[in-house]
């Protein structure tokens, strides 16, 4: 049988046609829910693009009727002004340290205690894994006076460690998270990792650390964004202005008697980049530990 | 690797994370003793204030530091830490350093009435300096720094409420400027004729709630209960308060304002309806000193006119002032007073009026306010000559609780729930429980 040539005018076998008219079907399917998925994505995204818009504007331009999507002339200054009136480098670059610290003390202290709760038994287990995790049910707002009385005393009021101490110790909600992780973990590998001559700590950190990466990536994860959205508590224990961090610094476009909108977009934009380059990270171990440990944002 | 040369590997570790947790708490507490120790070396020469404060448009960062230095270079024995904090976090963490007695300021502003018991009774300092108290405005003095029958604060600055409007679209709209002698009835038709609903612009806003400077221009008999805070009948529901109220329900009717979702939605950040005002959206709004200099430097084209009221009746002005104290947990309470007197007193009040935009509350400095000749400034300084509602408001602590048990008939109005001739019914039908809120409120905080 042969096959037809370009130019022939006869001779297209109909499975060839239809194969075309599959195939046209199909980028047709696909280009439409790719159009759908733009616009949805589009329509997430118009938050941002308006604070980006707001970001650009003069101050009174942003209430103006009807709304201006694009400013009449771009004020890139805004980004430069932001900058300048309150110092959101320094304060990034202080949210950044104490991040570090704090990612340190939770990756040293989460899988410490979990794994305890999770393998040993020994008495009062139920009782302290519950008073552990009631502790999540406490609003920081009640224990605010007796922590800052407390760090008061310490001599620790304006510096770092009222915000970084307590990660030593482990956050109760990663805790939790980590338990069940390692309780979905067969106990056959512990044995076989004991008879293989590994103590407990090397049974933890040879053995089941590896195996608990998604929910070690949560934990970096969320110990990111929660400390670099945390207003309260930085707001309380710190009080020389060049150690605030971020969300201090974003308060501070926000006057007595007005805000200041186009500046606070400006650097509100600039302060999100960080965040969204974590998530560019770590989107593949994040969505993938969502996935296994059923969490939803 | 042997199971045993794994094993001193691993405990080798373990040494190294417990050494390195021995060394980070130790390094913690002995950075923290240092401090306590620095401290305490450097109290025997100076003493070390700590000022907590907030920028605002009145007084900057810049302008609140400087008059610091100015402070030190003049007092060589008290240093000022200033701490300069968001607006927004300010009350939070005050009451924290007050609920738990320990870390608070020396010398900060006491603009929550809970805080009151807090701060330092100033009267023995008052009379050992032989401190002059009638520099300040009368109206601030009673009602700012007075509590308990004691003085725990001196007033920093004035501000009051006023109309603002847009020149600009009072001109497109061919509308005379309000002036002084203005009525309730004037300020609704001149909101009907500058609203241009084609183009989303509103005459006035709404107003955020009632028994203010504008009510009480409505009579004698509009407040909230009666002078010896004993009866709500006659007061609450009298002639003049339903007149008020209708006036109020004839303004959401008038189509001069946004409406009620519009008002949430746009005065975001409690920032009143200054941002819509700045855009040109509306013609006039119940404004203040500070959105006024925000008006200044935007370049705006607008005037100053004090609220409306009824012709040949007496006019009031909801005017403030800031009060700073010492708490009373200040272990400086000698040093605080040094400097709580320099900074609200002349010299401290003229150096913020004239590095920064602060209305003085003393009368002598404020009469040398640098754009005294503005007509903006002599707007507000006209203003503040009105009768005070913080005089009547000032003596009774129980107004806000019973105005908050009111709410709903304001509610009611904003959004149509009820016709105007229901009105007198529903004021009568709040006297009961309005009254009982009085007797409660009286209890826990007296008259």
């Amino acid at each position: 049988m042969s096959i037809p040539l370009k130019g022939q005018n006869k001779g297209i076998s109909p499975v060839f046609n239809k194969r075309i008219t599959v195939n046209i079907k199909h980028v047709i399917k696909t280009l439409f829910i790719h159009l759908c998925m733009i616009l949805i994505a589009f329509f997430f995204l118009v938050p941002i693009l308006w604070m980006l818009s707001t970001a650009l504007k003069l101050r009174w331009e942003i209430f103006a009727w009807p709304p201006e999507w694009l400013p009449r002339e771009p004020h890139w200054e805004n980004f430069r002004e932001a900058f300048k009136r309150v110092p959101m480098w320094g304060y990034m670059w202080n949210t950044l340290r104490i991040i570090f610290f704090k990612v340190i003390g939770e990756l040293f202290a989460v899988p410490l205690v979990a794994y305890a709760f999770a393998r040993f038994r020994f008495p009062g287990k139920k009782v302290l894994f519950l008073l552990v995790i009631s502790t999540m049910m406490i609003p920081l707002q009640t224990k605010l006076i007796p922590l800052f009385s407390m760090y008061v005393r310490f001599g620790l009021i304006d510096s770092y460690w009222p915000l970084i101490l307590p990660a030593f110790t482990g956050t109760p909600f990663f805790i939790f998270l980590m338990v069940q992780y390692i309780k979905t973990m067969p106990r056959d590998l512990d044995d076989a990792a004991r008879i293989d001559g590994l103590n407990n700590y090397g049974i933890l950190y040879r053995i089941l650390i590896p195996l608990c990466v998604p929910a070690l990536t949560i934990t970096v994860t969320y110990t990111f964004l929660w400390t670099w959205n945390e207003f309260l508590q930085p707001l309380i224990y710190l009080n020389s202005y060049e150690k605030y961090t971020i969300q201090l610094g974003l308060e501070m476009f926000k006057g007595m008697w007005s805000v200041e909108w186009n500046l606070l977009m400006a650097a509100t934009l600039s302060t999100m980049l960080p965040v969204l380059v974590l998530y560019f990270f770590a989107q593949k171990k994040l969505i993938g530990g969502i996935a296994t440990l059923g969490l939803k944002g | 690797m042997s199971n045993q040369r794994k094993c001193h590997k691993m405990q080798r570790w373990q040494m190294a994370i417990a050494f390195a947790l021995v060394f980070l708490f130790a390094v913690s507490f002995a950075f923290a003793a240092g401090q306590q120790e620095n401290q305490a070396a450097g109290a025997e020469e100076t003493v070390t204030l700590e000022w907590w404060t907030w920028d605002s448009e009145e007084y900057d960062e810049a302008s609140q530091r400087a008059m610091a230095k100015v402070f030190e270079e003049t007092h060589p024995d008290i240093k000022i830490n200033m701490i300069l904090m968001p607006v927004s976090g300010f009350e939070t963490k005050m009451t924290t350093a007050l609920g738990s007695g320990v870390g608070g300021p020396d010398v900060t502003f006491f603009s929550i009435a809970n805080w009151y018991p807090k701060a330092l009774p100033l009267d023995d300092l008052i009379e050992r300096d032989n401190f002059d108290t009638s520099i300040y405005y009368d109206a601030f003095w009673k009602t700012k720094t007075q509590f308990d029958g004691k003085t725990i604060g001196l007033p920093l600055g004035v501000g009051a409420q006023f109309i603002m409007y847009n020149k600009d679209l009072f001109d497109e709209a061919g509308v005379a400027y309000p002036e002084d002698d203005w009525t309730t009835a004037d300020y609704l038709e001149i909101a009907r004729k500058v609203a241009n609903p084609d183009k989303k612009i509103w005459g006035c806003e709404i107003l955020k709630r009632p028994f203010r400077a504008i009510w009480f221009n409505h009579g004698e008999d509009v407040r909230l209960y009666s002078p010896d805070s004993k009866v709500v009948e006659g007061y609450l529901n009298s002639p003049g308060s339903q007149q008020a109220y209708e006036w109020f329900y004839d303004l959401m009717r008038s189509g001069a304002t946004p409406s009620v979702s519009d008002m949430e939605t746009l005065s975001s950040e409690n920032t009143g309806p200054v941002d819509l005002f700045m855009a040109g959206r509306l013609g006039m709004a119940t404004l203040n000193q500070g959105h006024m200099l925000n008006a200044v430097k935007e370049g705006m084209n607008f005037g100053v006119v004090r609220e409306p009221g009824l012709e040949g009746g007496e006019r009031y002005v909801n005017a403030w002032s800031l009060m700073v104290s010492i708490w009373e947990g200040s272990e400086n309470p000698d040093e605080s007073w040094e400097f709580l007197k320099w900074y609200v007193g002349p010299e401290g009040q003229k150096f913020l009026m004239d590095n920064a935009n602060l209305f003085p509350s003393i009368g002598s400095v404020a009469k040398q306010y640098k754009d005294a000749d503005k007509d903006y400034v002599q707007g507000f300084l006209k203003v503040l000559e009105d009768t005070n509602v913080a005089i009547w408001r000032g003596t009774h602590p129980s107004g806000s609780k019973v105005e908050s048990g009111i709410k709903d008939l304001w509610d009611k109005i904003q959004l149509n729930l009820i016709s105007r001739s229901d009105i007198k019914a529903e004021l009568d039908a709040l006297v009961p429980a309005a009254q009982l809120t009085l007797e409660e409120a009286k209890k826990t905080l007296g008259k």
